[in-house]
């Protein structure tokens, strides 16, 4: 029992980044109906210049990266807008060819070791299980950000503007709302967690070049397992995918424990819950 | 002459081929083409999935490993025949690429490109720990190689052989009513449905064809290396043949294939390995933004007035009713 608890905690603070990935993802498909592949490049990116730099400096820098990043992403979108191209699975196609170019660019300067730094010496011993302070860490900075996300979107302008361009685009533009600026910043606000997130995970388990697009694979199963519609349900689809990781890798096998998100993705996508939402009139 | 007009594009191929074929004489430049030949199979695939279908797939490479390792495992494990592995690399790949469209395709085509996506991943891991099977990290090697295509040069004829027959497939599927039917559903599905378009079916039948067709490309690998392992045929494969067809043109039936010479020529002239995917990324951006339908998009005008110039068109004869009016 002691063991399953420990488990369970251990998949909380694992599964508070996922659902820090899930939060730009699922605010990018509600919103611009797309899937930005490269949240996961932007945490590598971020981790890569947190390790290198190391620090707060590091921290800083290593996020200033991720939002450069995300900012080519929003830069190509509006481009591609511009240009016409109104199909969502041109920007999905450029955002991989972003993460891929990320990718590589982090293993010609970095090389293929993991980045991974110690940020707390200190263990807490807690009814006989030991914590490492970076986990509860991880937890906290994932609620707040959560938190901060929920009062934006339903307590300011911004964040009606945003959700009006999710329910109709159309509508929002007659309205007045600049529509294509608004979702260039959801890319932007993709860099800013997703390199928030990076950068925990440097602190914690780890990660190298290969991970940028794992990352968004699980942060994508994070945000539709609970349905998209709302970023806490996104958050709390991240816990749930970091409690079932840790118990698989507890009492199961790592093959196994790799391929959770994977199943998670394809069985929401199977049953059929992914945009159904859309047509049913929802309101985000 | 009509028989031309219908299959000018695998006519094209084949002199495209026999040219080659005759013309290249050096060992490693033939190497290279066979490598490239077979990226361009896989290009192909992406071709009738994504340009006919308009169902990105990101799994077409772990669909040519599916191909490879279970030609690799009859040859191997069972000391099966090429031709008996030829059926396993074209059945299985097909079976699992139906399966997936099935169970997916009625959401809209972003979530086919996700489904993928973690289905080269489930692959990727199911290969690298099935240590029995798959030879785990180690790989699959002492394929038989294929008697009747001992030496490279007759190995680039076959490699050459099987992309005009995959060509003169593909265009014929294109001018047949499901062709038709799945150009519909790309442009509009409510019309496609609207027309009697058993869309789920059809889509998915396409998606298994276009799977089969990377099978095939992972079969030739494998006789061709005599090795497979798990790093051969992975995600940087997917995102490069993806390119390769929107390079040329997803759309035109060629389209793929010129993609291929062009990236696969333009590779062997980059420095560094590991820039290799900023390379792809960059340049798959690029296209996306100034030449969306790629090169043989940019060509198809200037090719259509050298034609007119060069073959006198029938004047246009307008239909009955137009005439009475």
């Amino acid at each position: 029992m002691l063991l399953f608890t420990e488990y369970v905690i251990r998949g909380l603070f694992l599964g508070a980044m996922y659902g820090l990935l899930a939060l730009p993802m699922s605010l990018a498909f509600v919103t611009v109906g797309t899937i930005d592949f490269a949240v996961g490049a932007y945490a590598l990116l971020a981790a890569a210049i947190g390790a290198t730099v190391g620090g707060t400096l590091g921290a800083l820098l290593g996020l200033a990266g991720a939002l450069v990043a995300s900012l080519v992403m929003a830069a190509v979108f509006v481009l591609l807008k511009r240009a016409g191209h109104h199909d969502t699975i041109m920007i999905a196609l450029s955002s991989f060819g972003l993460a891929v170019a990320i990718g590589s660019i982090v293993l010609a300067s970095w090389g293929s070791t993991a980045f991974v730094r110690q940020g707390l010496d200190a263990v807490w011993t807690v009814a006989g299980i030991r914590i490492n302070p970076q986990g509860p860490i991880n937890l906290a900075v994932g609620l707040a950000l959560l938190a901060g996300l929920t009062a934006l979107l339903f307590g300011t302008g911004l964040g009606r503007m945003l959700r009006a361009s999710a329910v109709n685009a159309q509508g929002a533009e007659l309205a007045g709302i600049p529509v294509v600026a608004v979702q260039a910043l959801i890319f932007a606000a993709g860099g800013l967690l997703g390199g928030i997130a990076g950068l925990l995970i440097l602190y914690s388990s780890g990660l190298d070049f290969t991970a940028g697009l794992s990352l968004t694979l699980s942060g994508f199963a994070a945000s539709i397992v609970f349905g998209v519609s709302n970023p806490a349900r996104g958050f709390l689809g991240g816990l749930a995918i970091g409690v079932a990781e840790a118990l698989s890798a507890g009492y199961g096998s790592g093959a196994m424990t790799a391929l959770i998100p994977q199943f998670v993705v394809l069985l929401t996508l199977g049953l059929g819950m992914l945009g159904a939402g859309r047509y049913t009139g929802y309101r985000p | 002459m009509k028989q031309l007009r219908n299959h000018a594009n695998s006519a094209a191929a084949l002199l495209i081929a026999v040219l080659f074929a005759l013309l290249l004489r050096d060992p490693v430049w033939i190497d290279v083409a066979v490598v490239i030949g077979i990226q361009a199979l896989i290009a192909l695939s992406v071709g009738l999935s994504f340009g006919q279908a308009g169902l990105l797939s990101l799994a077409q490479a772990p669909f040519a490993a599916i191909g490879a390792y279970a030609t690799g495992i009859i040859s191997v494990h069972y000391g099966g025949s090429p031709l008996a592995g030829l059926a396993g690399a074209i059945m299985l790949p097909a079976l699992l690429g139906y399966l997936l469209a099935r169970l997916v395709i009625r959401l809209e085509p972003l979530a086919v490109a996700l489904a993928t996506l973690s289905l080269a991943a489930i692959v990727e891991v199911v290969i690298r720990s099935w240590d029995s099977v798959t030879g785990g990290y180690v790989g699959l090697s002492g394929i038989s190689p294929l008697a009747w295509a001992a030496s490279p040069r007759e190995y680039f004829w076959l490699v050459l052989l099987v992309i005009v027959i995959v060509i003169a497939l593909y265009e014929n599927l294109l001018a047949s009513r499901f062709g038709r039917a799945l150009n519909t559903l790309r442009h509009d599905r409510a019309r496609a449905m609207a027309d009697g378009v058993p869309v789920v079916a059809v889509s998915s039948a396409a998606f298994g064809l276009s799977a089969a067709f990377a099978g095939v490309a992972g079969w030739l690998y494998a006789h061709y290396v005599s090795y497979v392992g798990p790093g051969d045929l992975g995600t940087h494969l997917s995102i490069s043949v993806v390119l390769m067809a929107v390079i040329g043109g997803a759309s035109y039936v060629l389209g793929p294939v010129v993609g291929a010479i062009v990236l696969g020529v333009l590779m062997r002239m980059l420095p560094a390995q590991e820039l290799q995917g900023l390379f792809y990324g960059g340049t798959l951006i690029l296209i996306l933004l100034v030449a969306r339908d790629g090169l043989l998009g940019i060509a198809e005008p200037w090719f259509a007035r050298a034609l007119r110039a060069i073959v006198p068109q029938p004047a246009r004869v307008a239909p009955e009713d137009e005439r009475r009016t």
